[in-house]
């Protein structure tokens, strides 16, 4: 970790605007868990949390905010040139892979996790026999997980953010559904199998498609496979040139 | 290698695809300015990211100090980089910039601090060194750039395009502390489309025309060469084709040809001919309406330089 790099990337991640519009959309999730307790239907609590936050939460906006801030940790940088900068040091590509990783995945989780406590915690009036604690710290590894590829995305094309939403859409939202094969795969699936081992969440509220085994393993490898391929695209950074 | 050579590039080459953006250029740098000079998109930047390290050559070799530059991050505590492109951290002060880089260099957050602080007076950015960088003009964007490169006090100094957006003030005091920092012994490499700027600055020249290099030296050796080659001047007159034979006469006028109505002169000098020539029409009672040098353009001096 480098903290100066830290400092800098966590000015250029949390602006303003961004930090506003990723904060409204957590709001969304506190607001929908608000109604439902207005409505006072308690009976249902823990089905509606179980699905508010495993759809609402670790679903939508775990990925959409992983996405914002695993692409502009570096990517943006390496867009508008100011990479340059942190580049022309006497610096590790290695520590400016981690320290980018490690603070879009804290702001990541910081964003999903909070408005997914507070709005658990609304919905089921509680923590809900482990069902709340255990889907924040779920999102909280998945966040993580998300960022890895998504850095390592911004790394090797242009186009992150459209690939990136390609994977999240089509990948976990559709095919996911589909193929159980390639639930092994997602972030999402593999965010829910921590969830529920974490939580330890009875079986009747919340049960999750993939072995924790198998979340483990899979997680391990995406994370320091993601990371490797990230160290790795940095350390062979190119500036696009001028052709005579 | 040059034992006293700091910047060495020995047939080095590089391509994208097909096309060749540096093309077999060898050269060596050891103290002093110099200026890489050509047209935009000859290739002076691509020898520039070659020797700072963020483009491995196609073939060849780019060494800093002995060592290969590509892929060599401990190489940067000798080197200080300001590119061309503009972007630098919008939120960051001018202080904050220039010392966030000197603690990526390793440094204290007390010698940081101070670093910055002369770094910034160097490039004269007080007055606006507490404000955001997203609020600088585009001359004081390129001063915090240069404020940054040189806050780690770097023995090579690497410049592309250095002096844009600067006002003419603020260049003779850039040039100024580049030519104190070349005699206090630094390599200072710089690139620029502006032969001015290079006459001013550089002791020596490296001209590169399509990705080659056109012509290396002294930069009165270049200009002496860029001078003396064939000038064409186009001429309008109350009698073109009497002034076409009179001009004919003249030692300094190499040729003339009337087409279309229009006469085009060649000469080898370039300032005899210039005086001459209203002396000329006028001892053969010729009007002389227009007379426009034809080639002037940096890009066909270097043209003529390559063709050399």
């Amino acid at each position: 970790m480098n903290g100066v790099i830290a400092r800098i990337t966590l000015r250029q991640l949390l602006s303003r605007r961004r930090t506003l519009l990723l904060l409204l959309l957590g709001g969304v999730l506190v607001l929908v868990a608000g109604i439902f307790r207005l409505a006072g239907e308690e009976a249902r609590a823990l089905p509606f949390t179980s699905g508010l936050l495993g759809n609402l939460g670790v679903g939508t906006l775990m990925p959409l905010v992983a996405l914002i801030f695993g692409t502009g940790a570096i990517g943006a940088e390496i867009e508008d040139g100011t990479a340059i900068f942190l580049l022309a040091k006497p610096i590790s590509r290695r520590t400016i892979v981690l320290t980018k990783l490690v603070v879009a995945a804290a702001c990541s989780a910081a964003l999903t996790c909070g408005p997914m406590l507070l709005a658990g915690l609304i919905a089921a009036g509680g923590l809900a026999e482990g069902l709340v604690p255990g889907m924040v710290a779920g999102a909280a590894i998945g966040s993580l997980l998300y960022c890895a590829v998504f850095v390592a995305l911004s790394l090797v094309t242009g186009r992150a953010l459209v690939f990136g939403l390609a994977y999240v859409l089509i990948w976990e939202g559709l095919l996911a559904g589909l193929f159980a094969g390639t639930r092994t795969f997602s972030v999402r699936q593999l965010t829910l199998a921590f969830a529920d081992s974490i939580g330890g969440i009875p079986k009747e509220i919340f049960e999750a498609p993939v072995s924790a085994l198998t979340a483990v393993v899979i997680g391990t490898f995406l994370l320091v496979g993601a990371t490797l391929i990230a160290i790795r695209r940095l350390s062979a950074y190119e500036i696009s040139g001028e052709a005579a | 290698m040059d034992p006293g050579a700091v910047v060495e590039l020995t047939n080095a080459s590089r391509w994208y695809g097909n096309v060749v953006a540096v093309n077999d250029i060898s050269f060596q740098l050891a103290g002093g300015v110099t200026g890489l000079l050509g047209p935009n998109g000859a290739g002076k930047s691509t020898i520039l990211h070659m020797v700072a390290g963020f483009l491995a050559p196609s073939s060849g070799s780019v060494t800093v100090g002995g060592e290969p530059s590509w892929r060599h991050p401990e190489m940067y505590r000798r080197i200080g980089l300001v590119p061309e492109r503009e972007a630098v951290y919008p939120f960051l002060t001018g202080r904050e910039f220039a010392a966030a880089n000197a603690r990526l260099q390793g440094m204290a957050p007390a010698e940081a601090a101070e670093a910055a602080a002369r770094a910034i007076g160097l490039v004269e950015l007080d007055d606006a060194a507490d404000r955001p960088i997203g609020t600088y003009s585009k001359g004081m964007r390129q001063r915090a750039k240069v404020a940054a490169g040189l806050v780690h006090d770097p023995s090579i100094l690497l410049l592309d395009e250095p002096f844009n957006g600067m006002d003419p003030r603020q260049r003779l005091h850039m040039m100024d502390l580049l030519h104190r920092m070349a005699a206090e012994g630094r390599t200072i490499l710089f690139s620029s489309h502006i032969l001015e700027e290079v006459e001013r600055l550089a002791g020596r020249v490296l001209v590169i025309v399509s990705g080659r290099l056109a012509a290396s030296g002294d930069f009165r050796e270049i200009r002496r060469l860029m001078t003396d080659r064939p000038h064409t001047f186009t001429l309008r007159s109350s009698d073109d084709r009497a002034l076409a034979s009179a001009l004919l006469a003249e030692s300094t006028t190499a040729g003339a040809a009337l087409d279309g109505g229009i006469l085009t002169v060649r000469t080898n000098d370039f300032g005899a001919f210039s005086r001459a020539v209203t002396g000329i029409a006028r001892r053969h009672q010729i009007r002389l309406h227009e007379l426009l040098p034809t080639d002037e353009s940096l890009e066909s001096v270097f043209s003529y330089l390559v063709r050399r």
